[in-house]
């Protein structure tokens, strides 16, 4: 016989380790322990068994995996730690004894620096992995970018996070890799795709945060060290691996004056030309352009350069068609779509959006930001898909390819403000009076051959890969709805972008209309005794809807019997989706043994009044005939599912009870899901209904 | 006690001088009587009739003492009248001896001695002798004189006395009864009445004015004392004033003017640090010169190693993205309507399904900043520390999950996009084509019969030969390796093998002695071999072709029985084998170059052979039929694996650098991959082409490419990268296709070639051209 062995020593219980216990092992504070696993990674985890786990009775413990303590045992922060609380002892005394001196040599010599990048190297062994986790780091850097400095959060440390920012997103910028972006209301998503990998990170918009009492910057401080760390080595990784230079060049001057991207000037190989573009742009906005051309040239040829520089992109095109005329089209670098030729074959997925795409999306163009438009995010993305040149209004701060409104080159200006009335005449004579003399126009001013869009355009156009109408997103206009990018039509689910009818479920539109239809026969009835027309109005052109109104008044006037009226009503409902071009024929032949049921159903006087009717009016017939096809259609639906449900329940029998229970969970998550699309098509229903 | 009896024994009792009640404080007892006035005689013989007569008596003369006392020392404090009284008292107690001097001395002060004379007629004073009793000087102590103790008096109700004095005798009761409340009515109130009796004498108690006050200023929580002043004026010990002149004229201690030699030691330890250049003089940090350590200037990843992944490691789920319901201007059936409005707003922020109900936004000035950000971001930094992580097994696992992430086409790159070079010169279709190892030319066979040798970059055609009037060339591959140049081409029946004399700019002359050695080398083993082996008849002859090849460096020949379509080096370049489909028996041989040697490994093959092709690495041959491809172990001699691409008619098929990936070109138009890990069956079925595909090759020198030729005139480039990781499967990405050959007779491409380190192929197509793609 063996020992006995004893509990305690072996499995669960040796592999956790409590929060108090690890704290005691490693001989440091709480919130120093907190500290080291915010840097280092560690988090708690869930025993499988707590009880096995634990060896005391209280359920409402932490547990660690001992592992993960013995490994911070032999970490030198610890130590670090230590010695920052001998000085910060040192310190306690030199300032009880009164010593103010020696205090403050103490704490500015003797601060022991933490540096973590030992701890980068160890949690991301390779920069995939440190890319993958980039996406909270992201998300509260930018938080910590748009904060205002507080007792609690250092200008220093916003002002580390602004600047790793603006790195991080010049890189993508110079890569074209962002890929989609949406505005929520929480915020401004961003989607960037570095080295395969997805980055998603989300910036608050430009308004001074509610900070609360229940938030404990020291936490969040502790992260934003770490993310500092981190996005400083990736930044550094993404610069050098495309040949830049690292740090970029900064300057403080540009960043006080409000510059942000523009602040800061990129060095490196392939970087010169955009630096000469640059240097040609910063030329133009700081001699003022217009005196220098107004003084050195006669204004004829100022005429002939601007109608050069108007027709410039034109002669691009040109070009390309002529391209695209020649047999040698195919010299690109581009990857071609490949067709297959027969059915049997796999097919291979191509990457789609690629970065040259990205790049050349808005490359052809000159946009100028209205002063109420956010800058930041627009300057970020405009840049990012191959804009070079982008003008603001000077309030909105420095490194514009041009501070003036008039100025010829623009094609595009992005405006957020409400549309007022403005004479076009008087944009005639503004627009022929030279563009250089008047800097400011007035707002609600429209400059003749330029576009004027709203900035949802930019956002729903990168998230296409493809230019959008602008005239949708006229200024003034209603926009479309802005929708995410990153939903995935799912099957079953709700999605906005498809016509009702495709994703409706068989049937779903009786059965809607059905258990609505109280409610909806008295708003209708309502809305006619307003109107003082009996029936039939010119507003409803489809012919089922008339017929629609027929039924309802002899169901309100003449019946009681609310199956006459409920048929009447769906069938009016379901005509909608009949196909209009139904054969006379085929009406003809179902007529008769559709009245033929609607005689069983009905009461007789409906009837007869339907038929009535019917004689006097050719059209009914067929809107009867589609109101009985609908209950059919929706019997049959009915019938199918209880089917299935029987179906289901029979498979169910035959399962064991673990499997059943299994598939309960299932079925009961999928059909919250289905309920939730449901609602949403019930509703957009209405809204469709409502509008026409 | 006190109380208690002066409750019961309350009386009244007159009394008309105040001034002589100190002494009853002092004494109580049988002095009660003593401060009585003497105009209150009769109440003198009132107690006197009840009380001791003896006693009495001692008393008239104490308070004879005592009026005399009162008289002299009317200024006199209190405490020294009283123990005065008590000593008189006592002594009149206890000697009779003391009470005759007292009566005698009655004059003054000093009656405790006696003057007589001495014996020289001086005065002597003679001083009684003191009685040292036993509490004869203590005066703290009341003299009690009642001995019966601790008990109430009322035991004492039915006796005349009231209890015993220390002497024994009895102390009788004070006078009482109706005859003295007559009196005392008669009488009024004197001062300092209190209606207490005295416990211990039981007659009542009574207080002087000075005792009143006194109580008086206790009722008021002053001092006792009378003119106790509380404040009295500081008395200056210590002037304030500071003296001109020190207080001590002690002179100045000698040390205070010489230098401390301590200090002089430990000055002299700091110049010699200084001098040593341990401590260095302080200098501000410049702002410049101070490296921000925030700004990282080297790469962490320079030298990375994937670490492999622990089943314990949970990383962090990230953040799902938005959904609709989130954008500032959502479609309108995602806004809620009142009641659901209402609901959300009406529950407790815990039960709430969604953090916030989706609003619209007409622009995008009116979005609002959004309040929770903050706190979304800190529970979410809460969640990646505190939160307890879990592996779970999802029930519904999501397809697209599985589906592989494509590569970005930035890292797909380089792949061949354009048409660089055009070889020009074939007269007719070009059959064949190969570029050579180290990268320079390109050797091209076609039906007009000659072999022709290129330059990769220009185009400009350095060599050429005629091998055959009639017979196109159906093959040139060079020969693998760097160390010699040697090109195996096949005419019909014929196969040659040159070492093609170049120009020097072309080629080193070394290096073409060299290869044409190595073809040499053979002819003196066939000579031996052949003498050796007589008994069996070899495959075929090697021999001389004529005078005119030779000079044009063709230097060897040999036929085999049908038309040679297909040749193949081994990686080594001392094998090589051939196909000629129709052979039957012979179709596959194998011919060794240092041996001049042609063997014919395959008695009988099932099907029609199409190609052939030697494993990259190890001894394995891969034959290709026409429908399957067979791998034989080349050392055991024994089939391995039978692949079966599905394809009808197999055109050509090629072997990955790494040896388990195939691919497979059919006249049936299809591409088709194969891992040899997986299946036999196909991994992926590409049908790209329009035509039948001709010819197939993967990159030899490490680039994941691979190209196919087909008869629509097109070539196809695909990305096919292998990972070493037996879970992952290899990718497949089309790239480019390729086109600019043009169709002559239903042929468009016949053959492709990878360059053998760079992106670059080259093809030969049926309109008598072949084209280098870069």
């Amino acid at each position: 016989m063996g020992r006995i062995k004893k509990k305690g020593t072996s499995g669960q219980a040796k592999n956790f380790i409590t929060r108090t216990q690890a704290v005691r092992k490693l001989q440091i504070s709480l919130p120093d322990f907190r500290r080291l696993c915010i840097f280092k990674g560690i988090y708690p985890r869930e025993p499988r068994n707590k009880k096995k786990a634990s060896k005391s009775s209280t359920h409402l413990t932490t547990f660690y995996y001992t592992k993960d303590i013995q490994y911070l045992l032999h970490e030198p922060l610890l130590a670090k730690f230590r010695d920052h609380k001998a000085l910060a002892k040192k310190i306690a005394r030199s300032l009880g004894r009164g010593e103010v001196g020696d205090a403050a040599r103490l704490e500015k010599k003797g601060d022991p620096k933490l540096s973590l990048d030992h701890i980068i190297k160890e949690r991301y062994p390779t920069f995939v992995d440190a890319l993958r986790d980039l996406d909270d780091a992201l998300s509260l850097l930018f938080l910590f970018a748009n904060l205002p400095s507080t007792s609690n959060v250092s200008p220093k440390t916003i002002a580390l996070c602004q600047r790793l920012c603006f790195e991080f997103e010049h890189y993508l910028i110079t890569t074209n890799s962002l890929r989609k972006s949406f505005l929520s209301i929480k915020g401004i998503y961003y989607q960037a795709t570095v080295q395969v990998q997805d980055i998603l990170w989300l910036v608050p918009y430009k308004f001074v945060p509610r900070i609360t009492g229940d938030v404990d910057f020291r936490i969040m401080a502790t992260f934003v060290e770490f993310y500092t760390t981190l996005l400083g080595f990736v930044n550094f990784r993404l610069y050098t691996s495309i040949g830049l230079v690292y740090p970029p060049r900064f300057n403080g001057k540009s960043d006080e004056q409000g510059g942000e991207l523009g602040a800061f000037t990129l060095e490196g190989r392939g970087i010169d030309e955009q630096e000469q573009n640059l240097g040609q742009a910063s030329e133009h906005v700081n001699g003022d352009p217009g005196a220098k051309v107004v003084a050195d040239l006669p204004n004829g040829d100022i005429q002939k350069q601007i109608a050069a520089i108007e027709n410039l992109p034109d002669a691009e095109q040109d070009g390309q068609q002529d391209e695209e005329q020649l047999p040698e089209e195919d010299i690109h670098d581009a990857i071609d779509t490949f067709e297959a030729t027969a059915d049997d074959a796999d097919v291979l997925p191509q990457p789609q959006a690629s970065s040259n795409e990205a790049a050349s999306l808005f490359a052809p163009f000159t946009f100028f930001l209205s002063r109420e438009t956010p800058r930041q995010p627009l300057e970020f993305i405009l840049r990012a898909f191959g804009c070079k040149r982008i003008g603001w209004d000077a309030v909105l701060g420095d490194g514009a390819f041009t501070n003036n409104e008039n100025d010829p080159t623009i094609t595009h200006q992005i405006v957020d403000r409400p549309l007022s009335a403005s004479s076009p005449e008087e944009q005639a004579t503004n627009a022929s009076s030279d563009p250089s003399v008047s800097q400011v126009v007035r707002p609600g001013h429209r400059i003749p051959g330029r576009t004027y869009v709203q900035p949802q355009w930019v956002w729903d156009c990168i998230n296409e890969v493809k230019l959008l109408r602008p005239d949708l997103y006229a200024p003034g206009a209603t926009l479309p709805p802005h929708l995410s990018p990153w939903v995935k039509p799912t099957k079953g689910a709700y999605d906005p972008t498809v016509p009702l009818a495709e994703q409706e479920r068989e049937g779903e539109a009786e059965e809607v209309e059905d258990s609505d239809q109280n409610g909806a026969r008295e708003e209708e009835s309502e809305s006619d005794a307003e109107d003082g027309v009996p029936v039939i109005t010119s507003k409803r052109p489809p012919l089922d809807a008339e017929i629609d109104h027929h039924g309802m008044d002899i169901a309100g006037s003449e019946s009681d019997s609310d199956s006459t009226s409920s048929a009447a009503s769906v069938a009016s409902s379901f005509g909608g989706f009949e196909d209009p071009a139904a054969s006379e024929s085929e009406t003809e032949i179902a007529r008769n043994e559709h009245q033929l049921e609607l005689e069983a159903e009905a009461a007789g006087a409906t009837f007869s009044e339907a038929r009535s009717i019917t004689k006097a009016n050719g059209a009914p017939v067929k809107g009867i005939l589609k109101q009985s096809q609908g209950e059919e259609a929706r019997k049959k639906a009915a019938k199918k599912r209880r089917e299935e449900e029987e179906e289901l329940e029979r498979r169910k029998m035959m399962m064991g009870r673990k499997k059943r229970k299994l598939v309960e969970k299932m079925l009961y998550s999928n059909k919250s899901k289905d309920d939730e699309a449901e609602k949403l098509r019930a509703k957009r229903r209405r809204i469709e209904a409502g509008k026409s | 006690m006190a109380p208690e009896q002066g409750a019961r024994k309350r009386k009244a009792i007159t009394r008309d001088s105040p001034e002589s009640d100190e002494v009853v404080l002092s004494d109580g007892g049988e002095d009660f009587e003593v401060p009585l006035p003497n105009g209150n005689q009769s109440e003198d013989e009132l107690n006197e009739d009840e009380g001791d007569s003896s006693d009495l008596f001692e008393d008239e003369s104490d308070i004879e003492d005592d009026e005399e006392l009162e008289d002299e020392l009317d200024s006199d404090e209190i405490p020294s009248d009283d123990e005065e009284n008590a000593k008189n008292l006592e002594r009149g107690e206890q000697s009779t001896h003391s009470r005759d001097i007292k009566g005698e001395l009655n004059g003054g002060p000093a009656t405790n001695y006696k003057i007589t004379e001495d014996a020289n007629g001086n005065v002597r004073f003679l001083y009684n002798e003191i009685d040292p009793v036993y509490d004869s000087d203590d005066s703290d102590a009341p003299a009690t004189t009642n001995t019966i103790g601790n008990i109430p008096l009322s035991f004492y109700d039915s006796y005349p006395h009231i209890g015993y004095d220390i002497n024994g005798r009895k102390i009788s009761r004070p006078a009482q009864g109706e005859a003295l409340d007559a009196l005392l009515d008669s009488i009024e109130i004197p001062k300092g009445w209190t209606g207490l009796t005295d416990p211990a004498t039981g007659k009542p108690l009574e207080l002087s004015q000075q005792e009143l006050e006194v109580l008086k200023r206790i009722q008021m929580n002053e001092v006792p004392e009378e003119n106790y002043d509380p404040y009295p004026a500081t008395i200056e010990y210590f002037t304030s004033k500071t003296e001109q002149m020190p207080l001590s004229a002690a002179p100045e201690p000698k040390r205070r003017f010489i230098p401390s030699k301590h200090e002089a030691k430990r000055v002299m330890k700091i110049v010699r640090a200084i001098r040593e250049g341990r401590i260095l003089p302080y200098k501000p940090p410049s702002e410049e010169e101070e490296d921000d350590p925030d700004v990282k200037r080297y790469d962490i990843w320079a030298n990375e190693a994937p670490k492999p992944d622990h089943p314990m490691n949970i990383p962090a789920p990230k953040l799902p993205p938005p959904g609709y319901e989130e954008s500032y201007h959502p479609p309108p059936e995602y806004l809620p309507d009142k009641n659901e409005k209402k609901a959300w707003e009406e529950a407790d922020e815990e039960d709430r399904d969604r953090e916030s109900l989706p609003t619209n936004h007409d622009s995008l000035r009116k979005v609002p900043g959004y309040n929770k950000f903050i706190k979304e971001k800190f529970e979410r930094c809460l969640d990646l520390y505190l939160a307890p992580r879990v592996r779970r097994s999802k029930l519904n696992i999501d397809p697209e999950s599985l589906l592989p992430k494509l590569p970005s086409p930035e890292e797909l790159r380089p792949f061949p996009t354009s048409c660089y070079t055009i070889f020009r010169g074939h007269e007719a279709r070009v059959r064949s084509l190969a570029i050579d190892p180290s990268g320079s030319f390109v050797a091209s066979g076609g039906d007009d019969g000659m072999v022709r040798i290129w330059q990769l970059f220009t185009g400009h055609q350095i060599w050429s030969v005629k091998l055959s009037k009639e017979e196109a060339v159906n093959a040139v591959r060079w020969r693998p390796g760097t160390d010699a140049v040697i090109l195996a081409a096949a005419t019909g029946e014929d196969v040659y093998l040159i070492a093609p004399p170049m120009s020097e700019n072309d080629i080193d002359p070394e290096l073409h002695v060299k290869s044409r050695e190595l073809v040499d080398a053979g002819w003196g083993y066939a000579a031996n071999g052949a003498s050796g082996k007589a008994k069996k008849e070899p495959a075929t002859q090697w021999v001389r072709p004529g005078s005119s090849l030779q000079d044009k460096g063709v230097l060897v020949k040999f036929s085999l029985r049908k038309t040679v379509k297909v040749i193949a080096w081994h990686r080594r370049g001392e094998y090589f084998s051939t196909v000629s489909p129709q052979g039957q028996s012979s179709a596959v041989a194998i011919h060794t170059l240092s041996k001049h040697l042609t063997q014919l490994p395959f008695r009988k093959l099932k099907g029609l052979a199409q190609s052939a092709q030697f494993h990259p690495s190890k001894p394995i041959f891969f034959v290709a039929t026409q429908r399957m491809i067979r791998s034989y172990d080349l050392s055991r001699q024994e089939l391995i694996k039978i692949i079966q691409p599905g394809a009808r008619w197999i055109s050509s098929f090629d072997v990955h650098p790494g040896g388990d990936n195939l691919i497979v070109g059919s006249y049936d138009k299809r591409l088709l991959w194969h891992d040899l890990e997986l299946s036999v069956r196909p991994y992926k079925t590409l049908r790209y082409h329009q035509k039948a595909i001709r010819a197939v090759k993967f990159h030899p020198g490490g680039l994941p490419l691979f190209a196919d030729a087909s008869d629509d005139g097109s070539l196809q480039i695909f990305h096919g990268k292998v990972v070493s990781d037996m879970m992952e499967n290899a990718s497949i990405v089309p790239l480019k296709v390729l086109k600019g050959h043009q169709i002559k007779k239903e042929l468009g491409v016949l053959d492709v070639d990878w360059h053998p380190t760079e992106p670059w192929c080259v093809s030969a197509g049926a309109d008598g051209t072949c084209r280098l793609w870069a």
